[in-house]
């Protein structure tokens, strides 16, 4: 019995624990088959971006042969460059709208002004780009759009900005503000919300002004999601949007939008030159995973708060 | 922290609210005024116009008797009912397994989870997968594309983990299984997030366009979105107004391109409509309230 008990314990418990569980595990298995096939298969073939696609018969090793094909094309570099403006544009102008956004929001109290803004705010964001696409093409048209008739009202020239290459990169950030403000703008309202109304009682009586409680309260509040979300998006900067890019596109400024993205669908699907757009595909999902993981880390470390 | 008097940078920031709230506002509604306007008196409408000129549901007529669009929409709707329920299936059943304790092997599977969040799939090698499973041209792969996805499973198993673990000790103790724990337990708590999560899933697979469109190549697996790319990107008339429909109906000679375009965008948003106000009340009640007293 003392020799039992005496005995390594670890081991044999775990592998009890497990046969306890098999029900468990049983019904982990659609998932864990589903990752597997859907996610991990389709990553485990990218490795076509360093072998010749063949039809029939086994593909051929040509190690970085496409890799250098892609760098001395001057349209990946050119791609690669419309990624990162489109991103920056974003990244930056993009970043201080929901929080102006909250703070203005939060200058109203609970009633009918606060909430249909809110209603109307938020719901763009569950809108998908192909219906966004239509009501901006709309919105912009030079006969009868919205924004040519005031352009019109104030003696100007109607503009065709869909068309134009000096604006369409201007219309895809637009119309992403036009999406996420609102949606955006919830996690700081939610920080604002969650500030001690002491705070401003103690403010109120030393006689701060409304801006020294924004100054001084509201804003070190904003702080830590603020230093976390923008960490956070510079993970994401090869990303410049497919979806939304996609459904702007058209010929008179398909190069000047060119990302990525379209060229791995272009040359991929489209063209069928496979292992190019793979190699093209790699690259950017390698650059992707390092920025996510180090912007992770460097969040974690500033704010204590990461990507997951 | 707000006072309740009035002051002249309140108003200022009032103003620029309406104008912002404006220019969401319009544009959207200005597509249902076109969609709603009568042919004969659409030039009326400017594009400042919110309330249709002469009403008429005539631009509705058109396109939902249109059986490629009939198609489209079925089969949007069987990708988002089918697959939202799967989703929603196997990501709470997922959680549950995650969230119990002394589970061997979770710290592994935690960081799968997290190698599945950050690395993507290549477009072509998704493409070939759905290929070599036969999959290719079946809604079915629509159905099964992101099943699960991490953020919500994460966040399930957030949810999962508040039930009193009590409760489901002591129907272990009583001799349920895992299974009768998971349906009687835990499926029947699990009410708001499900709700909360399944709308989440739901929008997106409605919204689905690009994998849609490199999946489901045939036209009778068009989905809603992917035809109303056709439309509004591609300009394609002649799919829009249906050959069929010119020889039926006598007043399509009046009809305009636009507002049956705009016809369809508008029912491509009424799903989002209808789960739109579930989404407020569950999810941004929170920040919907306000929350800060006086």
């Amino acid at each position: 019995m003392s020799r039992t008990r005496s005995l390594p314990a670890p081991k044999p418990s775990k592998l009890k624990q497990i046969s306890a569980d098999k029900i468990l595990y049983l019904m982990l298995l659609p998932a864990i088959l589903f990752y597997v096939i859907f996610h991990i298969w389709p990553i485990y073939e990218m490795k076509l971006a360093f072998y010749d696609y063949r039809i029939i018969g086994d593909d051929i090793f040509v190690g970085f042969k496409y890799f250098k094909e892609l760098f001395s094309t001057p349209i990946f570099t050119k791609v690669i460059v419309n990624t990162l403006i489109i991103s920056a544009m974003k990244m930056f102008l993009l970043f201080p709208i929901p929080i102006l956004f909250a703070l203005a929001l939060n200058e109203f109290m609970n009633g009918a002004f606060r909430k249909t803004v809110q209603v109307v705010s938020y719901l763009p964001h569950f809108l998908s780009w192909v219906v966004i696409a239509g009501v901006w093409y709309e919105f912009l048209s030079p006969s009868t759009g919205a924004i040519n008739e005031i352009i019109k009202f104030f003696g100007f020239q109607p503009h065709d900005f869909l068309t134009d290459k000096s604006s369409i990169r201007w219309v895809l950030v637009a119309s992403e503000a036009w999406r996420s403000m609102g949606w955006d703008s919830i996690i700081y309202l939610a920080a604002i919300i969650g500030i001690n109304p002491a705070l401003y009682e103690a403010a109120r009586v030393d006689g701060a002004s409304r801006w020294h409680i924004m100054t001084r309260i509201v804003l070190p509040h904003l702080l830590i999601p603020m230093v976390t979300i923008f960490i956070l998006n510079i993970g994401f900067i090869m990303n410049a949007g497919l979806d939304q890019i996609l459904n702007f596109t058209n010929d008179s400024i398909a190069s000047h939008i060119d990302i990525i993205d379209t060229f791995v669908y272009r040359m991929g699907l489209l063209n069928g030159q496979y292992s190019l757009a793979t190699a093209a595909n790699l690259f950017k999902s390698l650059i992707g995973v390092i920025l996510v993981l180090s912007t992770h880390f460097l969040s974690k470390k500033m704010t204590g708060k990461g990507a997951w | 922290m707000v006072g309740r008097k009035f002051t002249l940078p309140k108003l200022a920031i009032g103003i620029a609210l309406t104008l912002l709230t404006l220019m969401m506002f319009i544009p959207v509604i200005n597509i249902f005024a076109r969609a709603f306007s009568n042919p004969d008196k659409l030039h009326e409408l400017t594009g400042l116009g919110v309330i249709p000129k002469g009403f008429s549901l005539i631009n509705f007529q058109v396109v939902l008797s249109n059986p490629i669009v009939g198609q489209a929409i079925g089969n949007s709707l069987f990708i988002t009912v089918v697959g939202t329920c799967f989703s929603l299936f196997f990501t709470t059943i997922t959680a549950y397994v995650l969230t119990r304790k002394n589970l061997v092997g979770k710290t592994p599977i935690m960081i799968f989870l997290i190698i599945i969040m950050i690395f993507e799939p290549g477009y072509v090698q998704e493409y070939f997968v759905m290929k070599d499973l036969h999959l290719l041209d079946s809604l079915w792969s629509m159905v099964m594309y992101r099943m699960i996805n991490v953020f919500y499973l994460v966040i399930m198993m957030r949810f999962i983990e508040d039930i009193p673990e009590s409760l489901m000790e002591a129907a272990r103790i009583d001799g349920a299984g895992h299974m009768r724990v998971f349906v009687r337990i835990v499926l029947p708590l699990s009410r708001i997030p499900l709700l909360t999560i399944g709308m989440f899933y739901a929008i997106a697979k409605w919204n689905e366009f690009f994998k849609s469109s490199i999946f489901l190549s045939s036209p009778n697996k068009t989905v809603l979105q992917v035809l109303l790319r056709q439309f509004v990107v591609e300009r394609d008339t002649s799919t829009l107004v249906g050959i069929s429909d010119l020889l039926k109906n006598s007043s399509i000679a009046q009809l305009d391109f636009n507002s049956l375009k705009a016809a369809t965008i508008v029912v491509a948003m009424v799903p989002i409509l209808m789960l739109y106000p579930i989404i407020l009340k569950y999810y941004t009640s929170g920040v919907m309230e306000g929350g800060v007293k006086e």
